[in-house]
């Protein structure tokens, strides 16, 4: 799998540049790629659901308090064509999650990649300009 | 440096080709092989179902469809500012964003189910707001005083050199819709001119006309394709379900 998505990343690296009428609708309406996101916790909440499924980790900050994050997927479609399942995340997983924070500073972002509890590392179904996907 | 149409048929293509693999295998399946041409990947060979009247069945679940890759060419000045005012803002305002309709021909990475008879193609997408367009191809004419609405009226005619392409032809757009990403304005006067060639079994070429005397000095072409889904198949998709994007798109208008 790993071989098979460098192959693609490759291909996808320049989709940065284009403007679709292939969006959903716009990324940088609401996230900033500038302030990028990367933590590690523990999956309280999974809705597999529509327009984007979400995920909320809970992550212990180094001073020891607890923050839930809201992490933003694609939506099911895309995410099935993926890979994903509805049972790819449960609660209680440890994941690990990088992608951009949401520009309006709630602990809300969009996830680009995701570190399941087996270890494997998956796209996001992310809108992002320089997504592994779309 | 690359057009961007290319660069979004190669994103496209890798889209597409991502299939899911076999129930054992919870990683996705390699890419499809790719096909001539743009070296977008192709859907599975084979020749053109067709209609007990002997024309082209153009049904299956097709993969997303895709779009420009650019900005609107030869718009008029007063619908340019719009562009760049929605440029500004991210495209935040996009009716899209709040599950109302994108309005034809905008695409998305979702599917799209065509159904045809003799005498009805049936367009059923999979985002949005579980549109459905229907395509006569009956030969009527769009009815006289046609109410303004999201998605037109559409009356279609097969017809291209060999007479095996499905020429849609609709009107009767209002203009409130964002059809497509910029939100490039359009007026009551939008003619959108959609065309189907189904080359074989997996594969469909596409072309989209927007006339709009109100807004471009001449027409937008745009050319696209997609492949049949060979893997999955269409899912519910409730766009209103747990829509959070909103609030975060309001908050960006009111910066």
């Amino acid at each position: 799998m790993k071989v098979r998505f460098g192959v693609l990343v490759a291909g996808l690296g320049l989709l940065a540049t284009s403007v679709p009428m292939f969006a959903h609708h716009s990324f940088a309406a609401e996230y900033d790629s500038n302030k990028p996101v990367s933590i590690t916790g523990t999956v309280t909440k999974v809705e597999w659901m529509n327009p984007h499924a979400r995920f909320y980790v809970d992550v212990t900050g180094p001073d020891g308090k607890v923050t839930n994050w809201n992490f933003e997927l694609g939506a099911i479609p895309v995410l099935l064509k993926q890979g994903w399942t509805k049972n790819s995340l449960k609660e209680g997983d440890k994941v690990s999650v990088e992608g951009s924070a949401a520009k309006d500073s709630s602990n809300s972002a969009n996830a680009r990649s995701v570190k399941l509890a087996d270890g494997r590392r998956v796209f996001g179904g992310s809108s992002a300009p320089d997504a592994q996907n779309q | 440096m690359r057009k961007p149409f290319a660069i979004l048929c190669a994103a496209a293509a890798a889209f597409i080709g991502l299939t899911l693999a076999s129930a054992q295998d919870k990683g996705p399946a390699p890419a499809q092989a790719k096909g001539k041409g743009r070296g977008r990947a192709k859907g599975p060979s084979g020749p053109v179902p067709r209609l007990s009247d002997g024309k082209p069945d153009l049904s299956g679940v097709w993969n997303g469809f895709g779009g420009s890759g650019s900005d609107a060419p030869d718009m008029l000045p007063w619908a340019a500012k719009i562009v760049a005012d929605h440029r500004a803002h991210n495209g935040a305002e996009d009716f899209e964003a709040r599950c109302l309709p994108g309005g034809p021909p905008r695409a998305a990475p979702y599917h799209t189910s065509l159904f045809s008879t003799p005498k009805l193609v049936l367009m059923l997408f999979e985002g949005n707001t579980h549109m459905f367009r229907q395509f006569f191809v009956d030969g009527s004419d769009h009815p006289k005083d046609l109410k303004p609405t999201w998605y037109g009226d559409s009356r279609a005619h097969w017809g291209g050199p060999d007479g095996e392409t499905l020429v849609v032809d609709t009107v009767g757009f209002f203009e409130k819709s964002w059809y497509d990403f910029a939100g490039t304005p359009h007026t009551k006067q939008m003619h959108l001119t959609e065309t189907f060639h189904r080359s074989d079994f997996g594969d469909m070429d596409m072309q989209v006309t927007i006339d709009d005397p109100g807004v471009f000095t001449k027409p937008w072409v745009i050319n696209r394709s997609t492949t049949l889904e060979t893997n999955i198949e269409m899912t519910e998709y409730v766009c209103n379900e747990n829509n959070q994007d909103p609030g975060h798109l309001d908050a960006t208008l009111k910066r």
